[in-house]
């Protein structure tokens, strides 16, 4: 066993008379890993997630966390130090905002006014105003609200570990993408162990540093985004990274800020060049050029020239092993 | 069918039991009652409540209709609140209260039972009309549907269901409040059981109280089996 | 351009009311509680000063049905308003005034009847208040405070005796004692009814939730008991009750018998299973299954998650069910009297046998305003619940 493993899972499978939802899966997630399942549905993903916090309890194998089996906790206060977030958000209708945050809290007994002040702290972390939001009801609230207070409610009681099951798959492509985010962005600031389920090979490919894709019930293959896009097991990881669109899914992994021909000055020619950011993706890069019939686009950060990218650079381009972080 | 046979062996079948019945009643000298005949009863009874029911469905499925078209939805929020608010008032004082107004007998009674009996069929109408998915509205008026034929082929077929289930509801609470009506001077299935309960005639009691539940459980069975059959052909479009 | 409006609905009603004043008998003078009553119209029972009181107010409410005027609508139903509570406050005072004109303090028998014209009316201007209630969105504290003013009024004339006259108060007048205790006893069988179906159903919803076989066998024996009609219940319950009495001398101590209160409680228990089993078990079958899931994966025990979440999101329904039961109730222990429950029923078969009308009044009316009185408290309780509704009131 791994030393700093927070989740491990070994040889896990679950039964339902005669079928199998899950197939002797091994898994194993860092402290502070951002790990997606994802797959097809019925691909045995949320069965796995919803095994690690024995909402539904495994028939085979053992599931440790920080290397206790999870067999041997009430299952009460195993989900109790465990955030828990779902698509359909699952707010209790009958409760306003703050006394959807404050549950886990209660349950694990906190005084009043330290559940006060963990509600407005999470609010502000998810840029919901405290005044304006605190005391509706969840059927006032927008698709993207309502799915911040359900991570709210799931980081209220400073859990180690978050499970979260599509949370975005019901909302429009605008608001998922802020909120995958604003979800990186507190992954930055808080370092919890997220285990993510989705089906959305993108969605993995932004939010993870750990992508497991699973299939029947099995895991076909475990790595880094790069080295999925890099090596795909076998054709259904290349169908499902979108076949020969994956070229254009890497590009937008890479940042053109470590690709670009660095120490450049601006001569009076390049004003007839498209600009690009260096933070911007190598495939944001490579459509500017589509767009403008350019082969060659001027870096600029806050209006001072930084660098050059050239097509001949995106195209040679190889990713770092390494690149969240 | 079963339930039918029953109300028909049941119907014919009780003048031949009197050994029976003396046994219910030992201290009476006749047990079987005789005022009128069962068929009779049993035929006035189901007139009583057909006549009330064919005005309620008429009157009250145009009605929700009216109320449901552009010319007539002024009317909706009125009527949809008296149909749900007026089933609030039990069946009986309905009936009570026709006496001081219409006076004893036949008619009274058929008017109380229509009033009542509307209640169910409209709320049930409107629930079905406006229940209607609006984009299958909005299609059939796409392809071209008068507004006369949008309600004949696809507002009224589609809330068939839910139609004939305030139908059914209004048809049973009918037949329960017509047998009540004998006390204010129908002919009915009720008139076994009010002259043997003043007169503590238990075997006169019993058969019309019979006759009156098997009435009933053979309307509801027929009416469930059109249900299903409405239910089955709507499953197959 | 000039464009007639017109309010149909407020149209409509008034032009009835008013056609109803026209045509039919306010109020009947009667000798006594059987002879039939000589017709009044509005105008010849008071005279036209008083008649306009009702009249003008009407008349008016037609007036403003038509929008030519700049008045916005609000305006508009609000003074209509005024107009119904006016029409609502001087009919009381109408049936004062007939009373002082026709009848002398000596014919302690003679009544005033109240006509077809006055029961018309009542009812399309208490349809006019539904509908104004729903354009001016009036709360339910406002519909309480004019309902308790308007009772007020008929109270006021009812202690200054100016109602005394008025058949349905003669009749009250020569049985109080019986109308309490009929009025007790019907409330209190519809009470005990109530509770112990909520105790019977709750068991039965309990054992369908633990073991899912039950369902296929009480959901059909219950709607089996409700399609039988409660005449024909009550009267199948007389021999088996009246068998089972006379061989117990235990059953016989506590008064059960054939007749009287027993058969009236197993029937109302029986009839009341259905609404309420059916509501429970499907409100609590139907909380959606993410909220459910949610609750457990933060690590509620199934107690909690049944306390907070399921019990409390199903309760508008449960309550739901509970409202229907009771109404229900109320009305089947008036046909429990036919069996010798007792009861307000009382009143009304009495009543018809004696061809007595004022009495059937006496039993009828208390009992529709003891089911309204129901609707009202559950819809209440139930408003309470729901938070959706909660909500909504508040952003309007």
């Amino acid at each position: 066993m791994k030393p700093n493993a927070m989740i491990e899972l070994n040889k896990v499978s679950k039964h339902y008379d005669g079928t199998i939802a899950v197939d002797s899966v091994d898994l194993s997630i860092k402290q502070g890993d951002f790990c997606v399942l994802v797959g097809t549905s019925g691909c045995g993903k949320s069965t796995t997630l919803r095994m690690i916090n024995r909402l539904i309890s495994h028939t085979k194998g053992q599931i440790m966390i920080e290397g206790q089996e999870i067999m041997s906790f009430d299952p009460q206060s195993l989900r109790r130090r465990i955030g828990y977030a779902i698509q359909n958000t699952g707010l209790f209708p009958h409760w306003d905002v703050a006394r959807n945050i404050g549950t886990v809290p209660k349950l694990l007994g906190w005084p009043k006014h330290k559940i006060q002040a963990r509600i407005e702290e999470l609010l502000e972390l998810l840029n919901l105003p405290y005044s304006s939001f605190a005391h509706k009801y969840p059927s006032e609230l927008s698709g993207g609200q309502a799915q911040r207070v359900g991570v709210a409610r799931a980081l209220a009681g400073d859990p180690d570990i978050l499970l979260m099951d599509e949370p975005f798959g019901a909302l429009d492509p605008i608001t998922r993408e802020s909120l995958q985010q604003e979800l990186l962005r507190i992954q930055q600031q808080i370092h919890k162990t997220i285990v993510f389920v989705t089906h959305d090979m993108d969605e993995a490919l932004k939010l993870a540093n750990h992508i497991v894709v699973m299939d029947q019930g099995r895991i076909v293959q475990q790595a880094t985004p790069y080295e999925l896009l890099l090596n795909p097991a076998n054709s259904f990881v290349s169908q499902l990274l979108g076949g020969e669109d994956r070229g254009l899914k890497q590009a937008g992994l890479m940042h053109v800020a470590d690709f670009m021909k660095t120490n450049r000055t601006m001569t009076p020619s390049d004003h007839q060049l498209a600009q690009i950011k260096p933070d911007d993706s190598l495939r944001l890069a490579l459509s500017v050029m589509l767009w403008h019939q350019q082969e060659q686009l001027i870096v600029m950060d806050d209006n001072h020239c930084v660098g050059e990218i050239s097509l001949q650079q995106i195209i040679q381009a190889k990713p770092y092993a390494d690149h969240h972080g | 069918m079963f339930w039918l046979t029953c109300l028909l062996v049941a119907t014919f079948g009780f003048v031949h039991l009197e050994e029976l019945f003396a046994q219910i009643s030992p201290t009476q000298r006749q047990v079987i009652y005789s005022r009128d005949s069962f068929l009779a009863l049993l035929l006035n009874h189901i007139y009583l409540v057909s006549i009330a029911a064919i005005i309620s469905i008429c009157v009250g499925v145009i009605s929700a209709i009216f109320v449901t078209r552009s010319y007539g939805k002024e009317f909706l929020p009125l009527v949809s609140q008296v149909a749900s608010m007026g089933q609030t008032f039990p069946p009986i004082a309905v009936l009570a209260l026709s006496v001081p107004l219409l006076g004893f007998g036949t008619l009274p009674t058929i008017l109380a039972l229509t009033l009542y009996g509307l209640l169910p069929i409209v709320r049930n109408t409107l629930a079905g009309i406006q229940g209607v998915n609006p984009a299958v509205l909005e299609s059939a008026k796409g392809m071209g549907m008068s507004s006369i034929q949008v309600l004949w082929r696809v507002e009224l077929p589609l809330s068939s269901t839910v139609i004939l289930s305030g139908i059914r509801t209004s048809i049973t609470i009918n037949i329960a409040t017509a047998a009540i009506g004998s006390t204010i001077g129908a002919s009915t299935l009720g008139d076994p059981v009010i002259s043997g309960l003043v007169n503590g005639n238990t075997a006169y009691v019993i058969q019309g109280a019979i006759l009156i539940g098997l009435l009933a459980l053979t309307t509801d069975s027929f009416l469930e089996r059109l249900q299903q059959k409405l239910i089955v052909k709507h499953s197959l479009m | 351009m000039f464009r007639l409006g017109i309010d149909k609905v407020m149209f409509v009603l008034t032009t009835a009311s008013l056609l109803s004043l026209i045509l039919l008998d306010f109020v009947s003078l009667q000798p006594n509680r059987i002879l039939p009553g000589t017709g009044h119209s509005i105008v010849s029972s008071v005279g036209w000063g008083y008649a306009l009181l009702i009249i003008l107010p009407l008349l008016f409410n037609l007036f403003l049905s038509f929008s030519f005027r700049k008045a916005s609508s609000i305006q508009r139903y609000s003074f209509q308003l005024l107009m119904l509570i006016l029409v609502f406050l001087f009919m009381p005072m109408l049936l004062a005034i007939f009373a002082t004109q026709h009848i002398s303090e000596t014919q302690i028998h003679a009544r005033t009847g109240l006509g077809s014209a006055f029961w018309v009316l009542l009812f399309l201007t208490s349809l006019s208040l539904i509908e104004l209630k729903q354009k001016l969105n009036l709360s339910r504290l406002k519909i309480c405070f004019l309902i308790i003013l308007i009772t007020f009024s008929w109270l006021f004339f009812y202690i200054t005796a100016q109602l005394d006259t008025l058949a349905i108060v003669r009749e009250y007048t020569a049985r109080s004692v019986q109308f309490q205790q009929a009025f007790r006893v019907h409330l209190y069988l519809v009470c005990a009814a109530v509770m112990s179906s909520i105790v019977l159903s709750t068991l039965l919803v309990m054992l369908m939730r633990r073991h899912h076989v039950f369902e296929k066998a009480i959901f059909p024996l219950l709607n089996f008991i409700q399609t039988i009609p409660s005449l024909a219940l009550f009267g199948l319950l007389i021999a088996p009750l009246g068998y089972l009495a006379a061989n117990s001398e235990w059953l016989q101590s506590i008064n059960v018998g054939g007749i009287g209160w027993a058969p009236a409680m197993i029937a109302l228990i029986a009839y009341s299973l259905l609404p309420m089993v059916r509501n429970t078990y499907v409100a609590l079958n139907e909380v959606d299954a993410s909220v459910i899931d949610a609750a457990k994966g933060m690590g509620m025990s199934p107690l909690e998650v049944f306390l907070q979440v399921r019990l409390p999101l199903a309760m508008p329904i449960i309550l739901e069910g509970i409202r229907i039961t009771t109404i229900q109730a109320i009305g089947l222990t008036a046909v429990a009297a036919l069996i010798g429950a007792g009861g307000l029923g009382n009143f009304i078969f009495q009543g018809l046998g004696q061809a007595a009308m004022d009495m059937v009044l006496l039993g009828a009316l208390p009992i529709l305003f003891m089911a309204l009185m129901a609707d009202l408290f559950f819809s209440t309780l139930m408003s309470l619940f729901s938070h959706q509704d909660k909500t909504s009131r508040e952003s309007q």
